[in-house]
């Protein structure tokens, strides 16, 4: 030991519940009283369990370098092993068009009826070269629009494609639909059935809500007919249904939860809007953000509420950061990653045959605004994703390297999203003291470890039980 | 409202971190009265519930604890270094002498 008692590791910290809470670059978290860092700074702390805990746990180290160095940094490797696997997700938007007229679309789709904005055969042999230029050994192949179901021709031509060439590739190849299930008909869900497609549809909540959203009267009969279709197809554990909070279902927390259970699902995504697409329509921005913040508390009460009951129910978004903060391992989603998930985890190609960095800069797009087009299908791999654009994006898309994020506490457990920045904020910078997203991902993320503080015993379990 | 800060406690990262968090809600003016003083004055930009004497604890308080977080990061910027350069840079071999005390 030397005169410093003890050496510094890198951590940060924030006050949650009356609490210190103290995170490491290893997403690691120690709940202590409030005034301890002030005497970890002093070298005035007490040699007693939070003392060894924070030894333990790479807060402080007894030697100059930690004993288990390797151990810190294979870790770190681990936190970040999304980097190393590339771009696994593939994004397709086939068309624009669309059969629904949703209040809140942020696709900006087409009449059903309208030419055009559909992908042609060989926009879609490029885009499914290009994705195998991807050193990812796991793919994902996702289908959007508009609806995908609309145009079943170019949906089962670019699977076989990929079938075709994965012969010699030999990648883990997965494809996802994401439908309205308005349209499954025999021949999309032959489709599916034969390459084991994953079916996501969406789903608002009961019936009065999902129609008044979807601008249609019978929109939710159809969904879950379609949802019930789709099961006896490809299974049940491969039809998946996402929401989307309107501002009419904030609203209505507990019945848009329950509809779920219903249906029989075990997990959803308690999303809200996003402000690409028509959703810009929706003036007050800040207002919606603190009234969905409310509504995900209610959500998630009345969702631990059944967990403790008995039922197993999985609200996704914070699975994905209980992972972060609960298991050593990386989480793959890509709106909650540092560096950005937007290039290193997804790329996506557009009916037109541009290549965008992610589902919301395809949307931008739509509205002119091509700032995130890192360029065509006939472009060559490398181009696109070391390009200038690329490059340009790659200088704001670690919020350890962001204002605001750099020296937040709850940096390992949110991301960075420069595409967000930019459309909500004219720039892909972005101010953390005015964002709205980093209101609302510090608000639910705090929530968690406050429920984690306050109410332990009780939600840990099922915490656990989520992240296993 | 208007706070003088002294910046040989806070110095001018410290202070600008601290506020940066005000500066969604306040219109924030900074200037140095000498050398050692910095006169920070808050304006709301809308009606707000905040009281100044909140206000000022708020900042007190944002302002140390930026003060620790650089003491943090100061003393771990090699450690930092060696353990990020070991999980990422293959060939990249720092140690103990690699750390300036
Ligand atoms: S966006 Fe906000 S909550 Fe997320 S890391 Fe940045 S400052 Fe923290």
């Amino acid at each position: 030991m030397t005169d410093k008692e003890y050496y510094l590791l890198p951590f940060d910290f924030t006050e949650i519940s009356g609490k210190e809470v103290l995170v490491n670059e290893l997403g690691d978290m120690i709940i202590s009283p409030k005034g301890t860092v002030q005497k970890i700074v002093d070298r005035s702390l007490p040699k007693d369990d939070l003392y060894k805990s924070l030894v333990a746990n790479f807060f402080i180290s007894e030697q100059i370098v930690p004993p288990l160095a390797e151990i810190y940094a294979e870790r770190l490797r681990e936190k970040k092993r999304f980097l190393e696997s590339w771009t696994g997700l593939h994004i397709f938007v086939l068309t624009l068009r669309c059969n629904q007229n949703c209040v809140y679309c942020q696709a900006s789709s087409q009449n059903e009826e309208s030419n055009g904005c559909t992908m042609s055969k060989e926009t879609m042999e490029k885009s499914v070269e290009l994705m195998f230029r991807s050193p990812s050994d796991s793919i994902t192949m996702e289908f959007q629009g508009g609806e995908p179901s609309l145009v079943p021709d170019i949906f089962e031509y670019g699977i076989q494609l990929a079938e075709e060439i994965n012969k010699t590739e030999q990648k883990e190849i997965h494809y996802v639909l994401c439908t309205n299930s308005i349209h499954l008909t025999d021949r999309m869900l032959d489709i599916c059935e034969k390459y084991g497609v994953v079916i996501s549809t969406s789903l608002d909540g009961p019936a009065f809500l999902h129609n008044a959203n979807r601008g249609k009267k019978d929109s939710y009969e159809r969904v879950v007919a379609g949802i019930e279709r789709g099961r006896q197809a490809v299974g049940n554990e491969k039809v998946s249904a996402l929401m989307t909070t309107s501002v009419e279902g904030l609203n209505y927390p507990i019945e848009i939860v329950d509809e779920y259970v219903k249906l029989g699902f075990h997990a959803m995504f308690l999303r809200a809007l996003n402000p690409y697409g028509l959703a810009t329509h929706n003036d007050n921005w800040s207002e919606y953000t603190d009234r969905f913040i409310d509504f995900y508390k209610k959500a998630f009460e009345h969702i631990l509420e059944l967990n403790k009951k008995g039922t197993y129910f999985v609200e996704e978004f914070a699975a994905i950061v209980l992972r972060k903060m609960l298991t050593p391992y990386c989480t793959g989603f890509v709106d909650l990653q540092s560096p950005a998930g937007v290039i290193n985890s997804v790329l996506i190609y557009n009916y037109d045959g541009g290549v965008y960095c992610s589902d919301e800069s395809r949307m931008l797009a739509e509205f002119n605004d091509y700032t995130f087009r890192l360029g065509s299908v006939d472009d060559k791999y490398e181009d696109l994703v070391f390009g200038k654009k690329a490059k340009e994006i790659a200088n704001v898309w670690a919020n350890e390297a962001l204002a605001g994020c750099s020296d937040c506490a709850l940096k390992q457990y949110c991301g960075a999203d420069p595409v967000r920045n930019y459309s909500t904020q004219g720039d892909m910078y972005g101010n953390r003291a005015t964002s709205l997203l980093c209101r609302k991902n510090k608000a639910i993320i705090e929530y968690l470890i406050s429920l984690i503080i306050e109410r332990h015993d009780e939600v840990m379990p099922i915490f656990r039980s989520w992240v296993s | 409202m208007t706070i003088t800060i002294d910046r040989r406690i806070y110095n001018d990262s410290v202070i600008s971190k601290a506020l940066y968090w005000l500066s969604g809600d306040y219109l924030i003016e900074r200037s140095l009265s000498d050398n050692n003083t910095e006169s920070v004055t808050i304006t709301a930009n809308s009606a707000t519930d905040i009281s100044e004497t909140e206000l000022e604890t708020r900042l007190m308080q944002t302002l140390n604890d930026f003060k620790l977080r650089q003491i943090v990061a100061d003393e771990t910027r090699d450690i930092k270094t060696i353990l990020y350069a070991k999980a990422f840079a293959e060939d990249e071999d720092l140690s103990e002498e690699d750390i300036h005390d």
